[in-house]
């Protein structure tokens, strides 16, 4: 209540203007250039008298002589104009370079870059659009320290982005996406091309101005907007090819067969014969030169009460599995309403996104390295090729004469043919918008209210011919056999037909949802003196995970495209609905932020938030509260360093802050029945009645927020006139309970695995991030500049018997990580490599695991008791780089532009899961080939062609890449036409060299569930590979 | 005009703020996709966790796992099947080759666990629920009680010291604590649970006092209290409510479930859901061309020759199926199923090979308190009391009394007597270890069995793993 009667004091408190006749001053405010500046703000210092240039950057004042004009706009220098005898006066603004007087956005509200306390990081436009592609989180790799950013090359696949480490292993692991000042799920539904600046909070005494779900970082996106001017208008286009950038070179015929057959006289089986009839690359097949298209057109401008900003994007992306192809258009509408007096601002975004995907299998990638180059994608007749080998000849065939046997490779089927069947279409429409109302209650106080919303639709469609996947299988197989096994299994009496015969099936996908969010806020800013204070106050709402699936399947709708819907599916077969409405998450949160500076050379600022969530409903623990402070002394501003030639800027800034992270998986049931034959029922009586029973699987634990807590310190400087400009930070950031998933000890009363917050984690790092740049002469200007990070994340503290939860499994019932104090997040966990063994009576003779034999790796027997079990295992570091680091080069000659990004990390480890878990007569690479184990004495580090399927660490290899991003040179055309103001052709060579000492495709592997530490994380299995992209683009601005 | 379109603006921005409130009600969503705990018709009962408690005898471990680490493991039983199926580790157990990380070990460690936590659960449950009816919650607490000492007690003569749930999980209280539980347990159970008689007709197949007195005797047994064992079986033997099964094998048929000699069984009704012990039968019954199951844990050739010296040919034909033989119901086994010999004390007659099964797994009968009786009787030095319990349970197999006052002669004899009336009921192995036969009997019978080590199973190696302070038995 006492947050309502504040707000009413402040809404009914309306505070007076003055106005004083003095003389009338006319001017014009221009640039350099002599272009005008609109919507300058020019304040007669001392007083409440102002005015903002117009449309043609003209104003009128009154001012009396003596009397000094404080003139501001926004990215110029400001000017301090004595007023003298003229009432005319001409004002030349001049460009202000320095990052420093950069606006940063910093949540409810924006602070100029010098006077942050918090570590903040922004990338701008030109940086983002540099880098061509579907969300601007991509663009950002590499150019931000502290932000370790893990890319996919597929086809509308979204990033992993982990800001300073990574602080949970099983609850949300994303930033917090603000657009604009709406939280939204993710940004992929906004072109790159539409966004002014990214914004990324990367401490907690930023960030906790966004309590709850701002553990993983706040990445705040402005969109552009339109500028008080003539209309302008912009059209971008790009196209550009890409292919695979890292090839890995498989086995041919010959070594596939050499291969073969070692590894049959090892165990026993037939031979393959030399002569065979075909030499397939499989990866040569499966993957095609994909491309990139994107086309933007913009127009924006302003008038005396509207500016505006329209865009239409459109984004196509084919990948290179074929036909693989992402397609995104999108609308972008932001407009400004300048009201009574500019004293009301109205600002509308709209943001209308429309995607169209049809997906491939990405486990082709695995199938086609697990493919013999003996199998043919096709046969002679036209039928898919299968790895049927007839095993009397020892001809990979599946013709047999008479006496013969036919048998298969392995189990894998074509992944040729997996790509050519699979018929998948995604369709989404995201709405995103809202509407940001402020008005100037005075001078000192605004209030601003803004709604928000984003409303999602999705479909899918998977239509599957199962009676041609099934004639796929095996040449030999004819719609005849298909027609009578299918007679045989119908249920005669119901005439029901199992699904697996049916000739296709065809399934639905539909998803709704919406969510919304409000805040309200007053701001008051007032310099008293020396004093500069500035508060925010205020509150929001936000409702998410409106909305519902529908699912549904059936089969054996018509042939043609155009009937594939469940209206026409078949009665004969067992079809399926499913519909869910999700329950809804609510929000609500209290924050004030109050900041205050000293003559610009002390400054603190604090802030609290007081969030709710709906998710803590069984605990009925809504609430929860966020502090955090900061404090910053700029030294340069100080007397003593005032005039230094050399110092610039210097400051140094600390916090500390709190915060939360509500995405949490939640227990389900505790208390277990089963209406089935399990163990939880019985019977008693002389009948055996029938008493149904009831038991705790798993024990009650009302979970809450992960608590993050962090300090850093932070240093920023500029010298020697500003040319060299860096930033040192440390931060210590501690998760204080992650919550883990909990199995139960054997000997415990649980049953079930549960979770329960049972770790904390911490993460501690150095950024470092240094620029210089000059102007040679007036043609030559050059820019260098690099950034490092450096961050060591720990599990700690971890409640007795709570470790050893697992993960990182290959699907082969092996499994690569474990948790454990002491060790990072996602830590793998395996067998030590000590050799190969070399013959049977090593094997007998030493601790060897079952199935040992002459040409296996040799594990270590860690704990010396002679048992070769999980006990030896070791633990070998983390997927998550300790370091990455970015460096970039900028040069400019004339109208020649030239850059070039690279970006890089280390201290990782990777795992090739394709080559550990080949099995059977699966191919193998070149190298695997080359090096294998061929008898005695040959080799003591790579395993023979009968080897084992164990984890172990001969399959870790270093994660260390270092990969030019970016390389590119653009060419402004001269003025040429007084239509055109900017006419540029650019050439991009993006991702063109990797360096990396990795065996597979790519060494940057997000896995399995957006990156879950104790999924595939780092483990290459089915990850598309890194994509190099050759673009031709133009950018033209009228 | 201006000021009132401010004053507009005002109300406008005041409304919005009011819109806010501070209100906790906007928290509190309600569920869609989970049925709240509120809405459930669900209520649960203390009855509903004892008879999980119950329910969890009827798992599956007890049908595989059971058999491996009680009797094929000992000299009575095989592994069985066809010699390529190895039952994932029967295998290992019948050769004594088992290790820590052998799964039917680890299986019934954790099955144990499992249940003692049910039966914890139950005893809480019952007594903080607000049962009125004070026999009633006492019977119900009893009931559990008995059940975890059943629990504990098959852990603790498996695995000797074992962690005691309700105290410490990371490591092994000493055997002699966790008798002490056990026994506790057990008069507990003794003071609050009616006799057989005393339940009312639809609480057949509950513990009874009975039961706990059976069992209890069974424990001093073990702990070789021969004057504790002597009484508590002689309580159950004059309690008036039991009597032998005139004929032996009709022990095993289902009009005798739950019946006269019956002191405690799991109950099996043989139709889905409410199993018996799952697929206790299918996995013993015979495989192969005319069989109707997996086949394993069969009878030794060992156990073959007992029976044919003794000349026990009762009890030899109602524990064996032969290859070929027509069994009690006209049910004939082809002579060309896989193994010349079944455990016929599995088999059911209705369900074949069903997983759902009928059977009523016999876990304690007055014939084995007899025997404990008579073992208790003899360490005691009174010959004549063992000569008679002893005597009783020869007599219904038509085998001529024993007359020696040897105590010697008399313990051997005793103990080939359980040897043969209770074969395949899951104590061989354990009477083998207890009695200090185990080392030359397996040897004899061609296994390995090292002195010093076999007489416990290992700690199963995922609980180290999890646990690693634990300490592992000697050995192993």
């Amino acid at each position: 209540m006492k947050v309502k009667l504040f707000w009413l004091v402040c809404c009914l408190a309306i505070f007076p203007v003055g106005v004083y006749a003095q003389n009338t001053i006319t001017g014009q405010v221009t640039d350099a250039d002599n272009q005008p500046l609109p919507g300058t703000n020019i304040l007669v210092e001392g007083t409440n008298r102002y005015a903002v240039s117009d449309f043609d950057g003209n104003f009128t004042i009154e001012a009396s002589p003596g009397e000094v004009l404080q003139v501001t706009y926004v990215g110029f220098k400001d000017r301090l104009i004595t007023v003298g005898d003229d009432t005319s006066i001409t004002i030349v603004l001049q460009e202000d370079t320095s990052e420093l007087d950069e606006v940063v956005v910093v949540g409810y509200g924006t602070q100029k870059k010098a006077d942050l306390t918090g570590s903040i990081s922004s990338i701008e436009a030109e940086d983002i659009v540099k880098q061509p592609a579907l969300t601007a989180t991509q663009a950002i790799q590499g150019k931000v320290p502290g932000i370790n950013i893990i890319n996919s090359d597929q086809p509308g696949a979204t990033p992993t982005v982990i800001i300073r480490g990574l602080g949970t292993a099983l609850s949300g692991r994303d930033p917090l996406y603000i657009v604009d000042g709406m939280p939204v799920d993710n940004i992929k539904s906004i072109s790159p091309s539409d966004i002014l600046k990214v914004d990324v909070l990367k401490d907690a005494s930023s960030a906790s101005i966004y309590g709850l779900r701002a553990a993983n970082g706040v990445i705040i996106v402005t969109t552009k907007q339109g500028k008080k001017g003539k209309a302008k208008f912009s059209f971008d286009s790009f196209y550009g090819a890409k292919s695979i950038l890292n090839p890995v070179e498989m086995a041919n015929a010959n070594q596939y067969i050499d291969y073969f057959n070692e590894g049959a006289a090892a165990i026993g089986g037939y031979s393959l014969q030399e002569d065979q009839l075909h030499n397939t690359d499989w990866y040569n097949e499966l993957a095609q030169v994909g491309s990139i298209n994107n086309n933007t057109f913009a127009v924006s401008g302003g008038g005396e009460h509207v500016d505006y900003y329209f865009s239409y994007n459109h984004y196509e992306e084919e990948g290179v599995l074929k036909d693989h192809k992402y397609r995104r258009g999108t609308i972008k509408n932001n407009n400004t309403y300048r009201l009574f007096d500019d004293k009301l601002k109205l600002t509308q975004n709209l943001n209308i996104s429309f995607t169209n995907e049809n997906p491939k299998p990405l486990g082709a990638f695995n199938n086609a390295y697990r493919q013999s180059p003996l199998v043919p994608v096709r046969y002679e007749n036209g039928r898919w090729g299968q790895s049927f080998v007839n095993q009397t000849t020892g001809i990979v065939t599946y013709e047999a004469g008479p006496g013969e046997s036919i048998g298969r490779l392995y189990s894998h089927g074509n992944p040729m043919a997996d790509v050519f069947f699979q018929n998948e279409k995604i369709h989404t429409t995201t709405l995103q918008g809202g509407f940001t109302g402020e008005f100037s209650i005075s001078e000192d106080l605004k209030a601003t209210s803004r709604f928000g919303a984003t409303k999602y639709y999705f479909d899918k469609r998977v239509f599957n011919p199962m009676r041609e996947r099934w004639i796929a299988g095996d040449p030999t197989r004819t719609y005849e056999e298909f027609d009578e096994s299918r007679k045989n299994a119908t249920n005669e009496e119901t005439g029901i037909i199992p699904t697996s015969w049916a000739y296709n099936s065809l399934s639905l996908e539909d998803i709704e949802t919406f969510r919304w969010n409000w805040d309200g806020f007053l701001t008051f800013d007032r310099l008293f003196g020396k004093h500069h204070v500035n508060l925010v106050l205020g509150g929001s709402k936000e409702k998410t995970n409106v909305g519902r699936r529908l699912y549904g399947q059936g089969y054996e709708v018509p042939e043609k495209e155009q009937y594939w819907s469940i209206q026409h599916v078949s009665g004969f077969f067992d079809n399926v609905t499913e519909n869910v409405y999700y329950t809804p998450r609510t929000l609500m949160s209290y924050f004030a932020r109050a900041q205050y500076n000293f003559d610009n050379k002390y400054y603190i600022t604090a802030t609290i938030r007081r969030d709710g969530s709906s998710v803590f409903k069984a605990g009925e623990n809504f609430w929860e509260n966020f502090p955090s402070f900061g404090l910053g002394w700029t030294l340069s501003n100080e007397d003593f360093l005032k005039d230094s030639k050399h110092i610039n800027f210097l400051k140094i800034r600390g916090g500390w802050g709190r915060l939360g992270n509500q995405n949490v998986p939640l227990n389900i049931d505790q208390i277990q029945t089963s209406t089935g034959s399990a163990n939880q029922n019985y019977v008693l009586g002389p009948n055996q009645e029938l008493m149904f029973g009831a038991s705790v699987a798993s024990p009650v634990k009302d979970l809450t927020w992960e608590i993050v807590e962090e300090w850093g310190v932070g240093l920023d400087l500029e010298l020697l006139d500003s040319r060299l400009s860096g930033s040192v930070d440390y931060y210590d950031k501690t998760t204080k309970n992650m919550i883990l998933l909990v199995q139960p000890l054997l000997n415990s009363q649980f049953a079930e695995n549960f979770y329960d917050h049972g770790a904390e984690v911490s993460n501690k790092g150095m950024e470092f991030a240094l620029e210089w740049r000059d102007n040679i002469s007036e043609d030559w200007s050059y820019s260098i500049g690099g950034n490092f990070s450096y961050n060591k994340n720990m599990v700690e503290n971890v409640k007795p018997a709570y470790d050893g939860m697992t993960g990182g499994s290959l699907n082969n019932g092996r499994i690569t990580k474990r948790l454990e104090e002491g060790q990072p997040l996602g830590a793998w966990w395996m067998y030590e490599v000590e050799g190969v063994w070399q013959t049977q009576d090593e094997v007998d003779n030493n601790a060897s695991i079952e199935g040992a034999a002459p040409g296996h790796l040799r594990y270590k027997d860690q704990n010396e008791d002679g048992v070769i079990d999980d006990r030896d295992k070791k633990f070998f570091g983390s997927y998550i780089p300790k370091y990455n680091y970015g460096i970039r080069l900028g040069l400019n000659y004339k109208n020649i532009d030239f850059s070039v990004d690279g970006f890089g990390v280390g201290g990782n480890k990777v795992y090739n899961g394709l080559k550990n878990t080949r099995t059977d007569n699966e191919n193998i690479t070149a190298d695997t080939y080359n090096t294998r184990w061929t008898g005695e004495g040959s080799t003591n580090i790579h395993p023979g062609a009968d080897r084992d399927i164990e984890a172990s660490d001969y399959y870790l290899e270093s994660g260390a890449f270092f990969r030019i991003n970016n390389i590119t040179v653009g060419y402004t055309l001269p003025d040429f036409s007084k239509y055109v103001s900017k006419l540029r052709f650019y050439f991009t060579a993006q991702n063109p060299f990797m360096f990396t000492d990795y065996s597979g495709f790519t060494p940057e592997i997000i896995g399995g569930d957006g990156g879950n530490p104790y999924r595939t994380a780092g483990v290459e299995l089915s990850a598309y590979p890194n994509t190099k992209t050759f673009i031709f683009g133009i950018n033209l601005e009228l | 005009m201006e000021q009132l379109t401010l004053k507009k603006i005002y109300i406008f921005l005041f409304s919005t703020f009011l819109f806010y409130g501070c209100s906790e009600d906007f928290l509190d969503v309600d569920s869609r996709e989970k049925i709240e705990a509120g809405d459930s018709e669900e209520v649960f009962e203390p009855d509903d966790f004892v008879t999980s408690t119950y329910g969890m005898l009827t798992d599956w471990d007890y049908a595989f796992s059971w058999l491996g680490v009680t009797e094929i493991i000992s000299d009575n039983a095989d592994k069985g099947s066809t010699p390529t199926s190895t039952g994932t580790d029967k295998h290992f157990l019948d050769g004594l080759t088992h290790t820590s990380t052998t799964p039917s070990i680890a299986a019934m460690w954790e099955r144990w666990y499992k249940s003692i936590g049910r039966a914890s659960y139950a005893i809480e449950y019952a007594e903080e629920y607000g049962l009125t009816d004070e026999d009633y919650k006492n019977r119900l607490i009893g009931e559990a009680k008995f059940l975890r000492a059943l629990n504990y007690f098959w852990l603790v003569r498996m695995f000797g010291d074992v962690s005691l749930q309700h105290t410490d999980l990371l490591t092994r209280a000493p055997e002699e604590e966790v008798y002490d539980f056990i026994e506790q347990d057990l008069l507990d159970a003794i003071a609050t649970l009616p006799n057989k008689s005393e339940y009312a007709s639809g609480d057949l197949g509950r513990a009874t006092k009975g039961a706990a007195q059976a069992l209890l005797a069974k424990v001093y047994l073990y702990k070789k209290q021969w004057e504790d064992a002597l009484n508590y079986a002689g309580m159950v033997m004059t309690s008036g409510e039991y009597s032998l099964e005139p004929n032996y094998e009709d022990i095993w048929r289902v009009y005798s479930e739950n019946g006269v000699e019956s002191i405690f069984e799991v109950q099996a009704r043989g139709e889905q859901i409410a199993h018996g012990v799952n697929q206790y039968s299918q996995t013993q019954a015979p495989r192969g061309t005319g069989g109707w199951g997996w086949g394993f844990n069969v009878p030794s050739e060992d156990l073959l020759n007992a029976f044919n010296e003794e000349g026990d040919t009762i009890r030899r034909d109602a524990t064996i199926i032969f290859r070929g033989e027509t069994l009690w119901d006209g049910r004939e086994v082809s002579g060309s199923v896989e193994n010349p010999m079944y455990n016929e004390k599995a088999y059911s007659s209705a369900n074949l090979g069903d997983a759902d099964g009928d059977k009523n797994v016999r876990i304690l009968r007055l014939a084995e308190v007899l025997l404990i009786h008579a073992e208790a009787a003899n360490e005691l030095g009174d010959s004549n009391t063992a000569l008679t319990s002893l005597n009783q349970v020869r007599a219904r197999v038509k085998l001529p009394e024993v007359t020696t006052t040897d105590q010697g002669q008399l313990r051997e004899l005793i103990w080939k007597e359980r040897r043969l009336e209770l074969a395949f009921e899951h104590d061989r192995w354990f009477d083998l270890i207890r009695t200090g036969q185990a080392g030359e009997v397996m040897r004899a019978h061609g296994k390995p069995f090292e002195d010093g080590k076999h007489e416990l199973f290992p700690v199963p190696n995922d609980q180290i793993n999890q646990t690693p302070e634990m300490t592992q038995n000697p050995g192993w």
